[in-house]
């Protein structure tokens, strides 16, 4: 299986997959935030109410375990919103934030795109 | 969850003689509201309208997902409860009808203008800066009298939002809340529906604007110059950077503003307004809210998906407002009843400063559209005229307007004081939670916020205006 990079995700629009609360991301990163809904998530350890992380060799896998059913909640226009920072590179440079938008589409795809400036993401 | 409200409506029904006896002391108290008379209810309903508002106020903070997963019903719920006492105990449809009536025209205004905004995207190409967001804010004001403060709030907060995204902190969405989506709409009677509904009853259109505007002009030049002190101390500069040859302001499906115009003339299809507009009743909904509507489906299915997407269309924000207060205008029913009763029966002590604080007051947690209606006839009540004869209106506007300025003052400003105190308040900090922005709690809000800046200006207002 082959391991992509954010870029190469956004470049070649890899799309993830989401079951249930479940999100599959095509790549690894470091998460910073996540809004999902009104929630803002900013805890990712293991004790976390709010979201379980967990790092496979190819991918990363997210359970949204406030949520029954993702696409119950979440709108085809809505966007769950991620800051994150590239596996690999410095956490700790603000450049290498990235803020990426997951749109819930059809057969259990989940389209990633980098935001633009239309959609209202406060890092 | 249909077994336990079955139950508990049961249960309220078996008890009905220990409630009887409980009302005995005031089952010979009537009270005419909305036209109608009715039996004083018992005190003890007020408690499901009190239940409601704590939950309001805690479930966000200490049961946030439990709240989330289940304010619909909680408010359902403790709604029906009121219903059920106001038919089982009472047998008073009338005030639940007019209550539901009311909610319709609510509602109806809230999503059309909820799903019109949501097909409108506006860019600014500006820096954010302390003087370009207060003329931003004076220019929501003013526009908010002429698209309501819902209209305004649901058009502006995104592009708000945008432009200070670099140097975002909750007081910038709070003075938003403050100016755009309270204190601005008080000129006229398309600003905020306590002043419709006083026009409905015969206060003129521009009575409002005549009367009202140094008021208002205090109220939000005050709010500006707290806001502007609040901004300067804002270290953090907008690094956005403003594309050349670009507008300053660039609009993207404005077809849709044709909605808005369509929604705006609907206010005054009634036939209370016009005559010809034929009445609906005994359905609880008219015209007005049929063309609202219309206007919501015509325009959602008719948006670009590229501007839906881009302003995160949810229906969420307003299915949340659309919940919680048919909880709020079911339970608030006798709670609004006993205030009438009680301001009337005492209304000979009530001064113009009385009503300024007690419609505020009332309109921070109540709907301050029933609060105005009330206080208004108890006002009218003082001076023997009658709020449901439109000659009375007419004549109490001409000879005691002071009344009646500190009551619309203190329904439309004084619903900026708490999250719940008017619609597009709670949408504005939906819309800017899902932007990222962490808001503050309902406590933290009112203690942080509303008392150290409001309250000073409310009482500059009562102490310039309504001192006597």
């Amino acid at each position: 299986m082959t391991v992509y990079t954010l870029d190469e995700v956004i470049k070649n629009k890899i799309n993830g997959l989401y079951y249930g609360n479940r999100i599959l991301l095509p790549f690894k990163a470091q998460l910073l935030k996540v809004i999902i809904e009104s929630d803002i998530i900013t805890d990712f350890s293991r004790s976390s109410k709010g979201i379980q992380l967990v790092e496979h060799q190819e991918y990363l896998d997210l359970y949204f375990l406030e949520y029954k059913g993702l696409s119950e909640s979440i709108s085809k226009y809505e966007a769950i919103k991620i800051v994150l920072v590239d596996e690999g590179k410095n956490i700790f440079d603000w450049n290498n934030h990235r803020k990426i938008a997951l749109y819930l589409a059809e057969k259990h795809k989940v389209t990633i795109e980098e935001t633009d400036a239309d959609i209202l993401f406060i890092e | 969850m249909v077994k336990k409200v079955f139950f508990i409506v049961l249960m309220f029904f078996v008890s009905r003689n220990l409630f009887a006896a409980e009302s005995k002391p005031l089952v010979d108290s009537l009270i005419t509201s909305g036209g109608h008379t009715s039996q004083l209810p018992h005190p003890i309903i007020v408690l499901p309208f009190l239940v409601l508002l704590l939950l309001i106020a805690t479930g966000p903070i200490f049961y946030k997902h439990f709240w989330e997963r289940n304010y619909h019903k909680l408010s359902i719920l403790l709604g029906l409860v009121t219903v059920s006492y106001y038919f089982g105990f009472l047998n008073d449809f009338k005030s639940v009808e007019h209550s539901i009536t009311e909610y319709i025209s609510f509602i109806a205004l809230l999503t059309s203008l909820f799903i019109a905004s949501g097909s409108i995207l506006i860019k600014v190409n500006f820096k954010a800066a302390p003087v370009s967001n207060v003329l931003f804010l004076l220019f929501g004001a003013v526009i908010s009298n002429l698209i309501g403060t819902t209209g305004a709030s649901m058009l502006l907060i995104r592009p708000f939002i945008k432009m200070n995204r670099e140097r975002m902190k909750p007081y910038l969405i709070i003075f938003f809340i403050f100016i755009i989506s309270n204190i601005g709409g008080a000129l006229t009677p398309i600003g905020d529906p306590p002043l419709f509904l006083g026009f409905l009853r015969g206060v003129p259109f521009f009575w409002v604007i005549e009367n009202v505007f140094p008021i208002w002009l205090i109220g939000i030049l005050c709010a500006l110059l707290f806001f502007f002190l609040f901004d300067i101390s804002n270290k953090k500069t907008a690094d956005t950077v403003t594309e050349k040859g670009k507008h300053l302001v660039e609009l993207k499906g404005s077809k849709n503003l044709i909605y808005f115009v369509v929604i705006i003339i609907a206010v005054f299809i009634d036939p209370k307004v016009m005559s010809w507009v034929p009445s609906l009743s005994p359905l609880p909904f008219g015209i007005r809210e049929i063309l609202m509507f219309s206007v919501a489906i015509a325009s959602f299915k008719t948006a670009d998906l590229e501007i839906l997407k881009a302003n995160e269309f949810d229906f969420e924000p307003i299915k949340e407002v659309a919940y919680l207060f048919v909880g709020i205008f079911l339970t608030m029913i006798p709670a609004l009843q006993l205030i009438a009763f009680e301001s009337r029966v005492y209304s000979h002590y009530l001064t113009q400063a009385t009503f300024y604080w007690s419609t505020g007051a009332l309109s921070s947690v109540l709907d301050n559209a029933p609060t105005y209606l009330n206080f208004l006839s108890a006002a009218m009540g003082k001076f023997g005229l009658d709020i449901n004869l439109a000659a009375d209106v007419k004549h109490f506007v001409v000879v005691d307007d002071v009344y009646l300025r500190a009551i619309s003052v203190g329904a439309v400003f004084f619903g900026a004081m708490t999250y719940i105190g008017n619609g597009p308040n709670f949408m504005v900090k939906s819309i800017s939670e899902r932007a990222g922005i962490e808001m503050p709690s309902f406590f933290t809000y009112i203690v942080k916020y509303s008392l150290p800046i409001l309250l000073p200006i409310f009482a500059l207002i009562w102490f310039l205006f309504f001192r006597g």
